[in-house]
């Protein structure tokens, strides 16, 4: 459990200042600190067993299945690591309550940097890669979020934006690498992985798995060229720079690789990438720090430089290089945490960062100016404090190398010239800013901080000269535990003391020492050299190059995508043909086996006809009347290939469907011009939308073909067998519409429904007004309605409703039905509608159509729960035949309901959507045209 | 007593019924609570008895298979009606708050009620034909929703989305026919049984591309999609939230049933199609994103974009897969309809959808802003959120079944989708108020404003479920695998419409 809690307690300790935030600055503070100092303590009590390698696991199920639990250990590296970031942390915490103002929120501060701590702790404790993964990305989100703190600054919110791009991307890059690691080994644990190491250099994947997994870690520790997004991460309040962006968020991608480099390194590929990268990195990181006038723009390259050190060593490949990267881990997390508080005082103090303004501030704070010179000393590699041992140890690794060949011997003199510039950034920070003259005109006039917000800084220090003196008593065992881990085997012998006699490293120590001197002095010329390159700020660049994408991906998604109906329709149609026509290709046998009827003239003709009006409907589709009597033809010639093939149902259906649809084609043409606009589309366009309907039309046509003329059998055999033993009528079509698919028709007649719907909502603001010409300015008649049709109509009426009520009640054994009667009924009072119009029916007719549609879809559906109450299934119909005196038997059947609810709510959809069209020809809109 | 129908009759009776309340709004707002509600409780009723028989059948008009029309649920189909249920329960909620009167005294509630009749009916439908007639419903029902207010835009995107969903019906039911003059069934355990009986295999392939293609435009898969940015967001918010949350997973869900449960005969080419389709189809919508400046425009791209990736699930075709896509489809209908949720809070506060006039939510509506961070960083995969899930197996899927390409596609959309949400979350909540905005209205200091709790609640139901699903992965994980194993042993459903074929 012991792994766990170290991570558990941070976390839920990150409630502690959101709801201590009210009592105060010091309050906060002390419960804030509370819960990582428990873990602390925690982590320092399983101390030994972690020296004797003793190893700390706590495992929970999470889905199981997916390889996804819940695992933590505790090794010698997490122990270290754990070690710097709860310690680190709780000097931050410290320090940042003097260095956060009133205006600050101190509170959600505390709370979002918990939340990192929380998240790195998962990082260095998971044991499974998944998990791992996961606080991987918390931290790049915390980071985001810490980064943005002050949100309201510009430069803030771009530089975590940026931060988080560049860390997310390598983050996505990592998650990619380890889930092929676990595929390839089959485990999601690390410690099982990192026994597969083998496995994995044996892969076929090996080269891929490591270029991603290197992509993630040297994003996430600002390896070159991913280093840009670290000194734009400076926006950041100064504790965030200290903690996150030196001591521990930045050593996340080294943790990797040094959690992984038992699995992974040992291969010539790895050397290569992770040893080229980490000197560049180096070299690139302190020529840049030297030109910096921010203090922390000093800071954040030479962090860089280092962390390009650290990776060097882990890609040296011997044994005594990664040692002395774990070492160099723990000397840079102190003296460099230690010096962006320094900074971070002298910001705090004096109001500005930069070196050009900063000068001669001894005088005015001398202890803290000692301090920051001691760390500066450290980082710069002097003897006595700790960063002079780990590079010493660096220098002698470059020595070792044999991998360039001839070349060999350009690796330590690189790594001394980074040395060299190293100790002239060092230089610059201390002399610059702490003496060369009086201060610019600073905001403040500086002076020492309060004595708390020293302490963080005295206690590294501290560390770093005891470290510096005596290693092997101060760090020996730590680094020994966490070599083991990482190396996964025995350790090599190497020696962890102050003085080695003289050889080869000191004396590149010595030659960094005066070569950084002398670069220091002639720092001018320095500067002249570097100020003849335009400065490229990467945030620039970065900034630009989202812009980029961003106008790039305008242009390719309108180029798609350009709201242009015509172009989705050939699109569509495009992707259609190719994907139907392509298995077409295959097909050898269009003509299949089943026997053809005979063609004779009735059909030829009709066939004929069908597709002269469908070309007709096609080439007068501008003239939209003409369209519309071609149109009708069709629907005409098709109810009557209803009827020749014994489908009368089908047939009276089509019929009624067409009188209705034209109707209402009619009366929505009465306010359109009649003819629709010529679309001057260019010739090449209107060639390629032809040529592509009619290649798709010709696939159709050939599917039907090859579809008819294959033997086929089917189910509708079952249909005429049962239509009157189990549906109780003779007229299969109307048993299949209410009993065999009732569920159907049920859904249809909401279809119906809706429409109407949707109609009358389009129609009910259309700002129309009666046209008194047609578009070529011919009068429309001015007999509105007609006394002989209003009195035919009249005198039809109940004949018309005779007939529906006739076709209705016929329905179930001969051609009829709810659906047909209902048109019929419609049509018949539309007929008024058009005789009398609006004004003389709705003083007769008083119907609200919405609640007739909502009666048909009621009655429908209650049939079919009615079933169900009898303990049948939804929509089981019911009939028997009952004697009556007179008419004699007579079938009573539930489906006459269903079909009643088909009938009421034909009726009401077509009404709605007809007398709706009709009302805007009142006269009242009309007047309100003229007026 | 079967319960299948239940989730199908209640909207479809609170349909008619609020239509015949046509003039009272007051009793169709108690009526959509109320409706909604049932329609949840019903729908895991329906899920329970699914889990504990496997299958729940339901042969309508007591007509047995195939001869009749068959309702069947198995998980995925048990699943999806809930979420349906969840879904509309939220949405009714909304519309309390944020329905304008002009669109209730238009029947705005009983197309709602309507509308997931549709969805409800495409779900549990055992027959092709009456498939098609339910999309129907929903195509209407939607294109009325889309249309209610009437403006211009609406219109304009209306017209698109109703022409480009008409003809993937005319191909639907082209493809209908064709299926069935060769395979003579409708039913689709039939036709999944004797569709191997067909000589001419070519054909049977050409049939599932035509369904590919009408299915593919009502998911929005590319390069079919392009209706839907066009016209989800012109409508009211409550409205495109449901839209964007379950109208093109009916069209997901059509696919993955048609190409696990009756065109498996040609996988290698069928579904590399697919797999190609998901790709472009995760890409373009991202790409689309990244060009947007439109709070809905951006989210709706983005629905394009997450297609994909259910869709990469089916293609792949591996037991793992269809568990991811399962999952992406169950995690996706939470996410993407509470951040259509959030965006129209924040069109409410601010009074506008376009980023350049949004602003200072962050500061001054912290809640809101923790309510679309839930949500985004789901959607973009940021663990322990839904989205991490379903992204993490389809991942794995994708590199055990060694699709690397696309693979690398899928992580690279996952970064992109994180962009677009920090753009938004940038632009809307970090940003401060843009002055024209401010001189408009200026935000209170309430947490959350007088009137607004009920657009509040229904956001953090779905958060909470998204946050659900990732704390407690491992029963929805089960549920999805057990689904996975049910779409891919088609005999069990089979058996359980046709019965036990001796």
């Amino acid at each position: 459990m012991t792994a766990l809690w170290i991570l558990l307690l941070p976390a839920l300790g990150m409630v502690v200042p959101l709801l201590t935030a009210k009592w105060g600055r010091n309050g906060c503070t002390l419960m804030t600190a509370l819960a990582p100092l428990a873990a602390l303590l925690v982590l320092l009590q399983a101390t030994p067993s972690v020296f004797q390698a003793i190893p700390i696991v706590s495992t929970f199920e999470w889905v199981p299945i997916l390889g996804l639990s819940v695992s933590f250990h505790l090794d010698g590296l997490g122990y270290l690591f754990g070690l710097l970031i709860l310690g680190i942390g709780l000097l931050v915490i410290l320090y940042a309550r003097y260095y956060l103002s009133d205006r600050d929120n101190m509170g959600r501060f505390y709370a979002y940097l918990i939340f990192f701590m929380s998240a790195m702790l998962g990082v260095v404790l998971s044991n499974n890669v998944v998990q791992l993964w996961f606080f991987w990305e918390l931290t790049s989100i915390s980071s985001f979020l810490l980064i943005s703190f002050w949100s309201h600054k510009s430069d803030a919110r771009k530089g975590a934006r940026m931060a988080l791009t560049v860390t997310g991307a390598g983050g996505l890059a990592l998650l990619a690498a380890l889930l092929l690691m676990a595929d390839v080994t089959g485990t999601y644990e690390v410690r099982e992985l990192l026994q597969q190491g083998d496995v994995l250099r044996a892969s076929d994947y090996y080269t891929v798995i490591v270029v991603l997994f290197l992509l993630g870690a040297f994003t996430k520790s600002a390896q070159f060229p991913f280093h840009f997004w670290l000194p734009h991460a400076m926006a950041a309040p100064t504790p965030v720079s200290a903690y996150l962006h030196s001591a521990t968020m930045v050593k996340a991608g080294v943790f990797l690789m040094a959690r992984f480099y038992p699995a992974l390194s040992g291969t010539e590929l790895w050397f290569v990438i992770v040893s080229l990268t980490g000197m560049i990195t180096m070299l690139v990181g302190a020529y840049l720090a030297l030109f910096k006038h921010d203090l922390k723009g000093l800071l954040a390259y030479s962090t860089i430089s280092h962390l390009g050190l650290i990776t060097l060593l882990l890609g040296l490949n011997t044994q005594l290089a990664a040692i002395a990267a774990v070492f160099h881990i723990i000397n840079h997390a102190v003296f460099k945490a230690s010096l962006f508080m320094a900074a971070g005082i002298i910001d705090h103090e004096s109001g500005t960062r930069d070196m050009r303004k900063l000068n001669g501030l001894f005088k005015y704070m001398p202890y803290t100016a000692t301090l920051a010179m001691v760390a500066a000393a450290s980082m710069a590699g002097v003897p006595l404090m700790n960063g002079f041992l780990s590079k010493e140890m660096m220098f002698a690794e470059t020595l070792t190398q044999e991998t360039l060949g001839a070349l060999s011997w350009w690796i330590p003199v690189l790594a001394t010239l980074a040395g060299a510039l190293g100790v002239a950034y060092s230089l610059r920070f201390m002399h610059d800013v702490f003496f060369n003259g009086e201060p610019i005109d600073l905001p403040r006039t500086p002076h020492e901080p309060p004595r708390f917000m020293r302490v963080p800084v005295e206690f590294l220090v501290v560390l770093c000269v005891f470290v510096g003196i005596i290693p092997q008593f101060m760090v020996g065992d730590l680094l020994a535990a966490a070599s083991l881990a990482v190396l996964q085997h025995e350790l090599p012998y190497y020696s962890l003391s102050l003085w080695h006699g003289f050889n080869l490293p000191l004396l590149m120590s010595v030659v960094a020492v005066i070569g950084g001197a002398v670069l220091y002095w002639h720092r001018r010329h320095l500067f002249h050299f570097y100020g003849q390159f335009a400065d490229r700020d990467a945030k620039q660049i970065f900034e630009g190059a989202v812009q980029a994408l961003q106008t790039a991906m305008v242009a390719v998604n309108h180029w798609l995508d350009n709201a242009s109906l015509q172009r989705f329709m050939f699109l569509l149609v495009l992707l259609a043909l190719i994907l139907a026509a392509s298995p077409l290709l295959h097909l050898h046998e269009t003509v299949g086996t089943q026997p053809q009827l005979a063609l004779n003239w009735v059909v030829g003709l009709a066939a004929m006809l069908l597709i002269v009006a469908t070309l007709l409907t096609v080439w007068w589709s501008h003239r939209r009347l003409l369209a519309l009597i071609a149109l009708s033809v069709v629907g005409l010639i098709v109810s009557i290939s209803f009827a020749y093939f014994s489908a009368p149902d089908l047939a009276l259906t089509q019929l009624s469907v067409e009188v209705a649809t034209i109707i209402l084609f009619l009366l929505a043409l009465f306010f359109l011009p009649q003819s629709s606009p010529v679309i001057d589309s260019p010739f090449k366009i209107i060639v390629r939308d032809l040529g592509v309907a009619a290649l798709f039309g010709s696939v159709i046509g050939t599917l039907c073909y090859v579809m008819l003329t294959r033997p086929l059998t089917s189910i509708s055999a079952f249909f005429l067998e049962n239509s009157v033993p189990g549906g109780g009528g003779t007229n299969v079509v109307n048993v299949i519409l209410v009993d065999f698919r009732g569920f159907d028709t049920l859904g249809e007649i909401t279809v119906l429904g809706i429409a109407a719907l949707g109609i009358y909502k389009l129609l009910a603001r259309i700002p129309l007004y009666m046209p008194t010409t047609d578009s070529k300015g011919h009068r429309w008649s001015q007999d509105r309605h007609p006394v002989l049709l209003a009195l035919v109509s009249q005198s039809l009426l109940p004949l018309a409703l005779l007939v529906s009520a006739y076709i209705f009640l016929r329905g179930h054994n001969l051609p009829g039905g709810g659906f047909i009667a209902g048109l019929i009924t419609a049509v018949a009072l539309v007929q008024q509608y058009v005789a009398h119009g609006v004004d003389w029916m709705k003083g007769r007719i008083v119907f609200n159509y919405q609640a007739i549609i909502a009666a048909g879809l009621l009655i429908a559906t209650m049939t079919g729960v009615g079933s169900m109450a009898f303990g049948r299934e939804f929509l089981t119909t019911w009939f028997d035949y009952v004697s009556w005196p007179i008419v004699g038997k007579f079938e009573i059947a539930s489906a006459l309901i269903f079909d009643l609810g088909v009938y009421l709510t034909v009726v009401g959809a077509t009404l709605l959507i007809l007398a709706n069209l009709g009302k805007l020809t009142t006269t009242e809109r009309l007047r309100a045209g003229e007026g | 007593m079967n319960v299948l129908a239940i989730p199908l009759l209640i909207p479809l009776f609170a349909g008619a019924l609020s239509l015949a309340l046509w003039r009272s709004t007051r009793w169709q707002r108690v009526i959509a609570v109320l409706a909604t509600a049932s329609l949840l409780v019903s729908s895991i009723v329906l899920l329970q008895a699914v889990l504990q028989d496997g299958y729940v059948v339901l042969h309508t008009a007591q007509w047995a298979a195939p001869f009749g029309i068959t309702l069947v649920a198995d998980l995925l189909a048990a699943i999806m009606v809930v979420l349906t249920g969840i879904i509309a329960f939220v949405i009714a909620i909304y519309s309390l708050a944020a329905t304008p009167a002009g669109h209730e005294k238009f029947g705005y509630y009983p197309l709602l009620h309507l509308l997931l009749a549709g969805v409800v009916g495409s779900f549990i439908t055992g027959d092709l034909f009456n498939l098609f007639v339910w999309f129907e419903v929903m195509l209407l029902a939607s294109f009325a929703l889309l249309t209610l207010g009437g403006e211009r835009a609406q219109m304009e995107g209306a017209i698109k989305y109703v022409t480009l969903n008409l003809f993937s019906s005319a191909i639907f039911l082209m493809a209908v026919g064709l299926l069935y003059g060769m395979v003579g069934t409708l039913n689709m355990a039939d036709l999944a049984q004797k569709i191997a009986q067909v000589e001419d295999q070519g054909m049977i392939t050409v049939v599932a591309m035509l369904f590919l293609i009408s299915f593919g435009i009502k998911a929005a898969a590319f390069p079919l999609f392009f209706w839907l940015p066009a016209s989800y967001h012109t409508p009211q918010v409550a409205v495109s939230a449901l839209f964007a949350g379950l109208l093109t997973k009916v069209g997901v869900y059509a696919l993955f049933r048609v190409f696990t449960l009756i065109f498996v005969h040609d996988v290698a080419y069928t579904h590399t199609i697919l797999l190609w389709i998901a790709a472009l189809t995760m890409l373009t919508g991202v790409l689309g994103a990244a060009a947007q400046f439109e709070f809905r425009r951006i989210l709706s791209f983005h629905i394009v974009s997450q297609i994909g990736y259910m869709l990469l699930g089916l293609a792949l075709f591996t037991p793992l897969a269809i568990i991811g896509g399962v999952f992406y489809i169950m995690h996706h209908i939470l996410v993407k309809t509470a951040l259509f949720l959030v965006s129209g809070i924040s069109y409410r506060l601010l009074g506008s959808y376009e980023l350049r006039d949004l602003g200072g939510l962050y500061r001054k509506k912290p809640l809101l802003a923790i309510l679309f961070l839930i949500p985004a960083l789901s959607l973009a995969g940021i663990p322990p959120l839904s989205g991490f899930f379903a992204k993490f197996i389809v991942l794995r899927a994708g590199i055990e079944a060694e699709a690397y390409v696309v693979t690398g596609i899928a992580l690279l959309v996952g970064l992109l989708t994180m962009y677009s949400m920090i753009k938004i979350w940038a632009e809307v909540f970090w940003k401060a108020t843009p002055e024209h905005t401010h001189e408009q209205k200026p935000l209170t200091d309430a947490v959350v404003d007088r009137g607004h709790w009920p657009l509040y609640v229904p956001i953090m139901i779905l958060g909470c479920g998204t946050l659900l699903i990732g704390f407690y992965g491992q029963p929805i994980f089960v549920l999805a695998e057990q689904a996975a194993a049910q779409l891919l042993n088609p005999q069990g459903y089979i058996d359980a419409v046709l019965g036990v074929q001796p």
